[in-house]
């Protein structure tokens, strides 16, 4: 197996040798043909004695450098000071640090000042309205003045305007620079409407407020519903609409089941139904040599219409320092208890 | 002896520094001072202390001073209980029962004191948060109303029978209800240690028969204490005695024999449906169905005279899912609320800068607080900020110092 090896390895030697022969031969013939007409080495005759260098030294190498392009200095430098901004910046743009005169920083370093404006990715991730300074906004208003048309007669102030039109009604359209020119959001639809504007009576004013639910602000008594279950537009005013129609005529409604409302299921507490009217009649009519006897409700409203405002204060608006120092002193009132401050 | 709890003394104050001195040895070195100081006459009352040992004769000049209920008279009154734990060791280290004079407690004794007595009982309920004198200020009216003559009518903490009952029984009369013959039996004795006294003097006696059993009558025209006696050596028939012996008071209340002075701590335990109180089948039971619970409200109804009813709610005292404030009608709940309405409401605060002060003086005196520093404005300052001017927790502060 050894020996085997061995011959194809010299064999191998062998034929390389040749062919590498052969090769130089060919190339030499090549080589002498392109130098024939130099002339001939300055070694010759000298017999100068070559050195054999071992170690060369080793020269540095030196890189070539690149030739740094030449940048123009920033824009801003060259702005006159009464230039037309508006022309500069003209439309919504990214912030360019070159093109705004203005010395910004933003950003966070730990022990140094905010970053400056060049090479500062966070001035760029933020929206600018640099477009919009207000003698930009002054021109192009007096630009759109003349597609204008004249402001109607009768609804200079916002209460006039509420008083034509009850019905607000808001949507959204939106403006992109991009291939498609609709966006989702502008299906929605928010129709608002003050409460005070729509003929309801207390029961029907009470179920409307329970089948509206939080779309009821009690602050500005507005109703707001707004819609966007459907695809369109169109279709989600037409359902806004619907939705009004039917909250208004359903609260008008009374259902038979409205008769069993019960005391834990009102809305305020009445204290004329309550347990604590019953009780201060009951008290104040008490003597000890009889039962409890009702009295003419009548001859006592007088004397506690106060305790039933600070009860009722008590129940609707919460139990706090307050409404229970005032139920303290109606209470006192009712019993004819001294104040202890008053003996003093 | 001596010379060993000075031996102990020392070595315990090397090992722990000063102010980590143990309980007990800290209560024996407070009295050694005490003593010294204990005022001989009454030469040396301080400011922050009154003579004045009648609450009846309490105003507003007394205000935020400590006076002391003599001996015999906390025997009385807070034998079986009544005074928060803590303060009642504290008393004991002290050797005095020292309450502070605050204002719910004079609100309340000048109410007493004018209001119209044939009219409708007036129910005050006193409210506030957690550790800022309730118990103390309603010991106080009880102090008050023994000294006026007033027949007593006191539960110190109604959640004990609703959370921690002795024994549950159901009831023979009452179709679906318990009783807690155990505790009612030892509410019997504490009215007895109460009210012995005052029903020697007056003679209240049975207006109906009674009938226990074939052979126990409460005849008609029997005293009084006949029905107390029987319900603690009875203690089958302890609840039916409570009904039935409130039930009487107020009618002779209303008669105009007696003045009566309801006095009920945590009563809004009697209005939170969650109890501990389990039957034999290990079902809740709510406190309208358990006895007791129909004796002290009945006794707090308006449909009697010549009586006043104070009370506390308190939200330590019931399950925590009603405890988010502290004010009455939460506490109470609707059913509570209506039942009482209309109340008094009264408001314990925490101590104000007067209170505070007083209440430090007069731990410095009693050697409580040992440290220097405790003298000083920065010391007080520092105890001050740190308790948040709550009584309670001034109280825990001030311990290991």
């Amino acid at each position: 197996m050894s020996f085997a090896g061995l011959v194809n390895r010299w064999s191998r030697c062998f034929f390389q040798n040749t062919y590498a022969y052969k090769y130089t031969e060919r190339r030499g013939v090549a080589i002498s043909e392109r130098y024939s007409q130099q002339p001939e080495t300055k070694y010759e005759g000298t017999e100068e004695f070559r050195v054999l260098d071992l170690k060369p030294k080793k020269t540095a190498v030196r890189r070539k450098l690149r030739k740094k392009q030449e940048v123009m200095p920033p824009r801003t430098s060259l702005m006159p000071v009464d230039q037309d901004w508006g022309s500069v910046w003209p439309g919504p743009r990214t912030f360019h640090p070159a093109s705004v005169p203005l010395p910004l920083r933003q950003g966070y370093k730990e022990k140094d000042a905010p970053p400056g404006k060049f090479g500062n990715a966070e001035l760029m991730k933020i929206p600018n309205f640099l477009h919009l300074t207000p003698p930009v906004i002054t021109r192009q208003c007096e630009a759109l003045k003349s597609f204008c048309s004249a402001w109607p007669q009768g609804l200079e102030t916002d209460a006039k305007c509420e008083e034509s039109f009850p019905l607000e009604i808001i949507t959204s359209d939106y403006c992109h620079s991009s291939p498609d020119i609709r966006d989702p959001l502008a299906r929605i639809v928010t129709l608002k409407v003050k409460l005070g504007r729509l003929p309801l009576n207390t029961h029907a004013k009470d179920k409307l407020l329970r089948l509206v639910g939080e779309r009821y602000n009690p602050e500005n008594d507005v109703l707001t519903i707004m819609t966007d279950r459907c695809p369109l537009r169109q279709q989600n005013l037409d359902y806004a609409l619907y939705l009004l129609t039917t909250l208004f005529y359903e609260s008008w409604k009374i259902e038979a089941w409205e008769s069993e409302k019960s005391e834990a299921d009102m809305e305020y507490y009445d204290w004329d139904a309550s347990a604590s009217r019953k009780n201060v009649m009951g008290l104040l009519s008490w003597k000890p040599d009889q039962n409890a006897a009702e009295m003419s409700a009548d001859a006592m409203d007088l004397d506690i219409k106060e305790f039933k405002e600070a009860v009722s204060k008590i129940m609707n608006e919460g139990e706090e320092e307050y409404t229970l120092s005032r139920y303290k002193e109606e209470v006192k009132k009712l019993f004819s208890l001294q104040d202890i401050s008053s003996k003093v | 002896m001596v010379y060993r709890l000075c031996k102990i003394l020392t070595l315990d104050s090397i090992f722990r520094g000063v102010s980590s001195v143990s309980h007990h040895q800290r209560a024996l070195s407070v009295v050694a001072g005490a003593s010294e100081i204990l005022p001989v006459g009454e030469k040396q009352i301080r400011r922050f202390r009154t003579v004045e040992s009648n609450p009846v004769k309490h105003d507003h000049n007394h205000a935020y001073k400590f006076y002391t209920i003599p001996l015999e008279t906390k025997k009385q009154l807070f034998q079986h209980g009544g005074l928060p734990t803590f303060f009642e060791q504290q008393t004991q280290t002290f050797m005095e029962t020292c309450i502070m004079i605050r204002d719910p407690a004079l609100e309340i004794l000048h109410y007493l004191k004018t209001a119209d007595y044939t009219r409708p009982a007036i129910r005050y309920v006193m409210y506030g948060e957690n550790g800022c004198g309730k118990s103390l200020t309603l010991a106080h009216i009880l102090h008050y109303g023994l000294a006026s003559g007033f027949l007593l009518i006191h539960v110190p903490w109604v959640p004990n029978w609703m959370r921690a009952c002795k024994e549950v029984s159901n009831s023979a009369t009452r179709e679906g209800c318990v009783d807690l013959n155990l505790d009612a039996a030892a509410w019997l004795v504490h009215f007895k240690s109460q009210n012995a006294a005052i029903l020697n003097t007056i003679d209240l006696r049975m207006s109906k028969e009674y009938v226990w059993s074939k052979r126990e009558v409460t005849k008609e025209g029997a005293p009084l204490m006949e029905l107390v006696e029987l319900g603690i050596s009875r203690v089958k028939y302890a609840s039916e005695c409570v009904i039935a012996l409130i039930k009487e008071i107020k009618a002779h209340s209303t008669q105009g024999r007696c003045k009566t002075l309801v006095a009920i701590n945590g009563f809004n335990a009697f209005f939170h449906p969650k109890t501990r109180v389990m039957t034999e089948a290990k079902v809740k039971v709510p406190p309208s169905k358990i006895t007791l619970t129909e004796a002290f409200v009945e006794i707090t109804k308006y449909d009697w005279c010549n009586g006043a009813v104070v009370l506390t709610v308190d939200k330590s005292g019931i399950a925590p899912d009603r405890r988010e404030s502290c004010l009455p009608v939460y506490q109470l709940g609707k059913e509570g609320f209506e039942h009482l309405d209309p109340f008094v409401p009264i408001c314990v605060r925490d101590y104000n800068d007067k209170e505070l002060e007083s209440c430090l003086d007069y731990y410095i005196d009693r050697r409580w607080l040992q440290n220097e520093k405790s003298c000083t404005e920065e010391g007080r300052n520092e105890l001050k900020f740190l308790c948040g001017m709550n009584p309670y927790r001034l109280m825990h502060i001030c311990a290991p110092l």
